[in-house]
């Protein structure tokens, strides 16, 4: 029997195999799900899958797309945003 | 469409959402832009273009796109380039252990005057020195 903590399915298991030759399960943190646009709900891209306190340690650069709206919007839903402010104005 | 001083808003990439002159026409569906972006090649379908359009040479450079914009009181911010700065060199922590090594060995050298070696020292000597080799002598007669 696993230990009482590790009974819920909320973390992995991972079978791997030790120098001896036993196979032991170890326990691991499940990945988040991928980030995704607010607008139209796409797959956002070049924003990586990790845990919030790994997000913490990364370079504002590799956290999200060098644009505005970047890791918020998709491409298509900022361009269109960005043309319908630049046809009001004019 | 893209006429020569054409005022466009860039819409992709990490100039999108800032304003540009159109300088000069290229092949292809291809324009050179300037102004609040970079000065660089842009493709049609990443430009969104607006009502006027200023007096501007063709490939007019950086400064008269910026004051053809100014009058527009469209303000361009340019971004000072980096400075040099000269690298500073890694100096040896060794050195400077040996340095101090060697002023103290100096001094040390200064101090001492070399004198004459009195007799009674000479005597001293010997009677310390004597007892030692007395002892490893008897210890040998012993075995």
């Amino acid at each position: 029997m696993p230990e009482p903590r590790h009974r819920s399915r909320s973390s992995r298991r991972v079978k791997t195999k030790l120098p001896g030759g036993e196979v032991v399960t170890h326990y691991k943190k499940r990945t988040p799900g991928i980030s995704k646009c607010s607008k139209c709900g796409e797959n956002l891209k070049g924003i990586p899958r990790v845990r919030p306190y790994k997000m913490t340690k990364l370079n504002i650069s590799k956290k999200r797309v060098e644009r505005p709206f970047g890791g918020n919007l998709c491409t298509k839903c900022a361009r269109s945003l960005i043309k319908e402010e630049a046809r009001e104005v004019s | 469409m893209y006429e020569i001083g054409r005022l466009c808003v860039k819409l992709a990439g990490r100039d999108a959402r800032k304003k540009c002159l159109v300088v000069d026409i290229l092949e292809n569906n291809y324009v050179l832009i300037d102004g609040q972006t970079r000065r660089k090649k842009c493709n049609n379908n990443h430009l969104e273009p607006l009502n006027k359009v200023l007096k501007i040479k063709k490939g007019a450079s950086h400064k008269e796109v910026v004051d053809a914009l100014k009058k527009e009181k469209i303000e361009v911010v340019d971004s000072k380039p980096k400075q040099k700065v000269e690298k500073p060199t890694k100096q040896k922590k060794v050195d400077s252990k040996v340095e101090k090594k060697q002023v103290k060995v100096k001094k040390l050298k200064t101090e001492k005057v070399p004198t004459k070696v009195s007799e009674d020292d000479l005597k001293s000597k010997k009677i310390s020195e004597k007892p030692k080799e007395s002892k490893t002598k008897q210890k040998v007669e012993k075995k």
